[in-house]
């Protein structure tokens, strides 16, 4: 019954399962077609919603509007509220004297932001770091997900899960200590390495293989962590629809592009637009703790930056300013990458 | 035939229409498992033989502990043996699941009342929501408005500031937005109304996502000792568990700006490394015990199960 | 994944380690003190608000302190715990009033309210309600109690925060003056508090008045020493004496360093490297003028042998990663010979550590010498303190008195009976005597254990070490050959506030970075002298220019 309700509304291949799992995000969206009812919820509804008058849409959405409220005053008293705070990136911000006696210099902290050497290399360092974390470690979870997901025995399923999720809760400290213990410079690789006349290679201290190596602590500690969304939504796949396909003879390869991954692809798209507007943060205390490992040229990015020139020095208005260009690039970034979805046919944050 | 008594044991193993698996298909598989449990677990041991270890091993490797050469439990008895951590086991717990509550409370209906695409003011509110995962006051202003407010040592100063994850909430938003559309719609045909068609569809259906969030929200107030050090710096009295037990994980971490003042040994003085490692090991032990609660609703078929009932 | 599974998480991971330091100063912007006035004490207005000195004759140290030509004092060696303690003061101090304290604790918080607590409390005649707070996150408690009014009757503000705690902003507002109570001759109600050296006192002085009270007082507090396995050494058939220039460690290096071994010879040498090198505290004046240590040609010296020490293999890659963390650890195991550290890592704390590790374990310290191997060593003298504590505003003038009686049972000399219970509780309860050291009962363990009292005021430092003499005897006479080589630097023991637009260019961070990124070898001496110019026009020679006509010409160098 759910097969046959969505496959009516898919029209590029019908008869497919590709577009058939219900309880999955992102799938109802019809692609590239704008004026085109979206997805079954809407087919049973009156038609044109768009034209309905505020009034009666305000008192058909009554109780989906009061069940935000919570959230909505949360967000405004402890959020909004104390955005009062970011005027300081145009003072000459005193703590001392306070934010609204401090002296007002305008755009002064912007101009010599971007005027600074150092900013630009931590800008370029945040973005490098981000593409390499892009590219390698986003895809980690997914896959360790599909993994887990085709192993049978419930048993190891559980065990395997488990275990990958225990990094996550190690410091950033102590993932740091067991990486240099491991492959630091007198870590066992090395030791190794000279007890068998081989030269040592110290990849902690080496600012050229410095992204990798941060980006593979990153995996380490996290990518386990990173399934858990993925499985409940391979959890929300209708086993009627391996079934069904099985039926006609689609292998297990045939099953996981047809059914599996479009069933992970709104979380999937939910995920990786999340990650493009978090692009600018790429692991703080990780990085503040390998800092002098490297050298500051290799290992600051935007937050490094801000804490040592802004907080770090008392330049609290610097580094204030710095923190606004990040908030802006991120809001671009997450609505660039929302509209890359939508482009894509999908529904990204929110539906087209 | 022993397929079907396999099947009869464990409900969830192969399923009678998938074929029968590859020898090279598995063994792949079973290297990349073994791989990543060694990955894993080798390091953990470390860790967990540190926190067992007499400081004479300790220093005799000069840093964590690989081959043991002494065990003890003075870590754990050291931590564990003083009332304030049973107190503050009572405090973690109670914050925990009031926080986890009334996180999951606000946070469901949040993502219930905006997950209708055509709903008024859901793309507003979207905005609302999301622009705060980016755009911050700062510390000083969230501090003086959460003092303001009286929050200067009250518990609720632990859980309102930080009650909200708009991830969360969106990421439960992208499950509900589809999640038994077809019911949600024949519900609605039925005449029921939003606050009936959450609780008795929505929630029902959507089962895995409503733990992995409860688990997201359970462990961030669980970890968290932020508020903690802002809101109740000197009331030792109130503290959290992991407040209590942060005390020795970063003994001994120099802070930027501090000098070595050399009036003694107390401020240079570096925490066992067992006690720290003792911290990390009872950090896991209550994620070891909750997650399997989440992953009963990981289960292969949870969902079907409840859409076809 | 991680960094976006929640924003909480997010706010974790800016958390431990960083995330104490990110708040503090960010706090410490709601900070209510008055804006602190730029400057220094004047030297009419400092003398008038000192206390006098009277020293204590109670205890009789085994083994005397020592004092060099420029007036600093080695600390006082004691051997053996006195059998009988002397008492000092004969009177309960307090009235019955209530207070509470809050102090910075390194270790386990005690429960609240415990025997040991209650023990003091009967002998002090006050109800002290002891607050410790975690010390590694004191940084951001005290911002907060500041901005929210909240700060208790006695507070520990160590000076290393005195900027970030705005302390210079917070006396006469939310601190009491204690200059009526204490300046003078008046001090001598409070005999203990008198015996207190005149230098530490000096740390309490804002604005010409006395506010704060001193604990651990030394009279030398050197920024720190070469530490060397002096088990190793001999073993080795080195003697320490034998480095007596710059090029002599660097060819001690080549002879101990042995990486396939897994044994290095240096652990991060830079911080101690300022005195062999002569480098200053922060300025040296010549002929009137002030030089930016920055600018000494020393200075420049130094870092280039860092950097050639760096690229020779001879120090440990993990000291080299800036894993600092476990640079303990590496010196108890054996994997680094010679290391830089405070001269507070010099007691019996260690040598237990370091004997579990090996039972021949013993450490020592590198007498001073000049890198240049000809010239007279030289090192500076630290502040006299760097730990003060201040009353609340809020009290009243006879509650001020009674905590100033408080404050001199606290302060009683060592080996007293005051400060046998402040220190070890009560005996047979929480210590008892073994070979005549007071030595904790496991009911002590829990609740004395630490340092609380002392925070708020103690006597000057001594050197003790009951049960391990030979560390006493190794440290004393160390510091009394070094004291022989101290001078005081330009603003010593001056409370100095920097006006806030030169605060960035004081701290200095692309500069300092670049210092870093140096003595790790991955920069030149030359990207150092790039930085140094940039610094300079950025704020540098404004910051020294202040410095010299605000604080040198007007209140002298403090010399």
């Amino acid at each position: 019954m759910v097969v046959a309700a969505v496959t009516t509304n898919s029209a590029d291949v019908p008869g497919r399962a590709e577009e058939a799992a219900p309880g999955l995000p992102g799938l109802p969206g019809h692609p590239g077609a704008p004026g085109t009812p979206g997805g079954p919820e809407q087919s049973l509804r009156p038609p044109s919603p768009r034209r309905l008058n505020r009034r009666i849409r305000l008192r058909r959405d009554r109780s989906l509007l009061l069940m935000t409220v919570p959230v909505v005053v949360l967000l405004l008293v402890f959020n909004y509220l104390p955005l009062f705070g970011t005027v300081t990136a145009f003072e000459y911000y005193d703590p001392i004297v306070g934010v609204v006696n401090s002296e007002w210099i305008g755009l002064e902290n912007f101009r010599q932001l971007l005027g600074d050497p150092l900013f630009w290399g931590s800008v370029w360092n945040t973005l490098e770091l981000a593409a390499v974390q892009l590219v390698l470690f986003f895809p980690v979870p997914v896959a360790l997900a599909l993994l887990l997901n085709s192993v049978l025995s419930p048993r190891i399923r559980s065990f395997v899960q488990s275990v990958t999720l225990i990094p996550h809760f190690f410091s950033w400290v102590l993932v740091i200590t067991l990486f240099q213990q491991m492959i630091g410079g007198a870590g066992l690789l090395n030791q190794f390495l000279r007890q068998h006349d081989m030269t040592p290679w110290n990849i902690m201290t080496d600012p050229s293989v410095f992204k990798l190596l941060v980006t593979s602590q990153v995996i380490w500690k996290d990518a386990g962590w990173g399934i858990i969304v993925f499985l409940a939504a391979l959890a929300a796949i209708d086993e009627n629809l391996y079934e069904a396909a099985a039926m006609d003879g689609a292998g297990r390869w045939r099953r996981m592009w047809h059914i599996t991954l479009p069933g992970l692809r709104g979380v999937i798209v939910l995920m990786l637009v999340l990650r493009l507007g978090n692009v600018l943060n790429v692991g703080f205390e990780q990085l503040l703790i390998q800092r002098y490992a490297v050298g500051h040229d290799a290992a600051d990015v935007l937050d490094t930056f801000s804490y040592f020139y802004g907080i770090g020095t008392n330049n609290y208005g610097y580094g204030a300013a710095a923190g606004i260009f990040k908030s802006v690039i991120s809001l671009l970034l997450i609505y660039g990458a929302n509209k890359l979805a939508h482009s894509f046919g999908e529904d990204g944050l929110y539906r087209k | 035939m022993s397929d079907v008594t396999l099947k009869a044991r464990r409900p969830s193993a192969r399923p009678v229409w998938e074929e029968e698996p590859t020898a090279v298909g598995q063994g792949v598989k079973g290297v990349t498992l073994a791989g990543i449990l060694v990955l894993v677990l080798g390091p953990l041991w470390c860790v967990v033989i540190t926190s067992f270890s007499t400081q004479g091993s300790i220093n005799r490797a000069g840093g964590l502990v690989i081959v043991p050469h002494g065990l003890t439990l003075n870590a754990y008895r050291t931590m564990l043996g003083d009332g304030p951590v049973t107190r503050a086991l009572f405090v973690s717990l109670g914050v925990t699941v009031a926080g986890t509550v009334f996180s999951m409370v606000v946070s469901v209906l949040c993502a219930y009342g905006l997950s209708r695409s055509r709903s008024l003011g859901h793309r507003f509110l979207l905005m609302l929501l999301v622009v705060t995962m980016f755009v911050s006051g700062g510390l000083i202003p969230s501090y003086l408005v959460v003092t303001g407010l009286g929050g200067f040592d009250q518990y609720w100063a632990l859980i309102l500031p930080s009650a909200v994850s708009v991830f969360n909430i969106l990421v439960l938003r992208s499950f509900y937005g589809s999640t038994a559309a077809e019911l949600i719609d024949a519900a609605r045909m039925d005449g029921a109304g939003d606050w009936r068609i959450l609780w008795s569809v929505v929630l029902p259906t959507s089962r895995a996502v409503t733990a992995v969030i409860t688990l997201f929200y359970a462990v961030g107030y669980w970890n968290s000792f932020f508020n903690v050090m802002l809101y109740m710096p000197t009331s030792s009295q109130k503290w959290p568990l992991q407040y209590v037990l942060y005390q020795y994980v970063n003994l001994g971490t120099n802070m930027p700006g501090q000098v070595n003042s050399g009036f003694g040994n107390a401020a240079n003085a570096t925490a066992p490394l067992s006690l720290q490692m003792a911290v990390v090991v009872l950090t896991l032990v209550p994620v070891v015990i909750a997650f399997p609660f989440v992953q009963k609703h990981f289960a292969k078929g949870v969902l079907t199960g409840a859409v076809k009932g | 994944m991680s960094s976006q599974i929640s924003r909480r998480t997010l706010l974790r991971t800016a958390v431990t380690v960083a995330g104490a330091a990110v708040a503090a100063p960010l706090l410490s912007a709601c900070g209510s003190g008055g804006a602190a006035k730029s400057g220094s004490n004047s030297k009419a207005g400092l003398a008038g608000a000192l206390p006098a000195f009277v020293a204590s004759t109670a205890v009789t140290a085994d083994i005397p302190s020592v004092t060099g030509p420029s007036g600093g004092f080695s600390d006082p060696g004691f051997l053996t715990y006195p059998a009988a303690p002397v008492k000092t003061v004969t009177k309960t101090p307090g009235s019955g009033g209530s207070y509470s304290a809050v102090t910075p604790l390194w270790g386990t918080i005690p429960a609240a309210d415990n025997p040991f607590y209650q023990a003091v409390n009967a002998a002090l005649g006050v109800k002290l309600t002891m607050q410790p707070a975690n010390g590694t996150t004191y940084n951001t408690a005290i911002p907060t109690l500041t901005a929210a009014q909240k700060l208790p009757d006695w507070v520990q503000l160590p000076t290393w925060w005195n900027a970030l705690f705005n302390v210079g902003g917070l006396v006469g507002t939310q601190l009491a003056d204690l200059t009526p109570y204490l300046a003078g001759d008046k001090i001598k109600e409070y005999p203990n508090l008198a015996a207190l050296p005149t230098g530490a006192w000096q740390a309490g002085v804002w604005g010409d008045k006395l506010y704060g009270i001193p604990s651990f007082a030394s009279g030398t507090a050197f920024a720190g020493a070469f530490f060397y396995r002096r088990d190793v050494f001999e073993a080795k058939g080195i003697a320490a004496d034998s480095v007596k220039s710059a090029d002599d460690l660097m060819n001690l290096g080549k002879e101990l360093t042995n990486a396939s071994a897994g044994v290095w010879a240096f652990d991060d040498m830079w911080t101690y490297l300022t005195q062999p090198f002569g480098i200053a505290q922060l300025f040296t004046a010549k002929d009137g003028k002030l030089v930016h240590k920055y600018e000494q040609p020393e200075y420049l010296e130094a870092l280039n042998w860092a950097w050639k020490l760096a690229k020779s293999g001879y120090i440990h890659p993990d000291a080299l990663a800036g894993n600092n963390n476990d640079a303990k650890a590496r010196f108890y195991a054996g994997k680094v010979l010679v290391t830089g550290d405070g001269t507070g890592s010099w007691n019996m704390a260690d040598a237990q550590a370091g004997q579990a590790a090996d039972p021949k374990y013993r450490r020592g310290a590198l007498p001073l010498f000049a890198a240049d191997g000809t010239s007279a060593p030289s090192i500076f003298l630290g502040s006299s303190t760097s730990l003060v504590s201040y009353l609340n505003a809020k009290l009243k003038p006879e509650q001020i008195k009674e905590l100033l009686a408080v404050a001199n049972y606290l302060a009683a000399p060592w080996g007293s009976a005051e400060y046998t219970l402040i220190n070890y509780g009560v005996e047979g309860v929480d210590h008892t005597r073994v070979d005549g050291t007071p030595t904790f009962t496991p009911a002590g363990q829990k609740s004395v254990q630490q340092q609380t009292y002392p925070f708020l005021v103690s006597s000057p430092q001594a050197t003790s070490n009951p049960g391990f003499d030979q560390i006493t005897k190794d440290r004393t006479a160390w510091e009394a050959q070094a004291v022989k080589y101290a001078y005081k630097p330009v603003f010593w023991n001056m409370n100095i506030t920097v006006p806030s637009r030169l605060a960035t260019a004081g701290a200095a961070q692309a500069l300092e970075d670049t210092v870093k990124d140096v003595q790790h070898g991955l920069k030149t001496v030359a990207d150092y002298q790039n930085a140094l110019t940039s610094w300079k026009r950025s704020g540098g020679d404004e910051l020294t220019a202040w410095y010299q006509s605000e604080i040198y010409d007007k209140q002298g160098s403090g010399q």
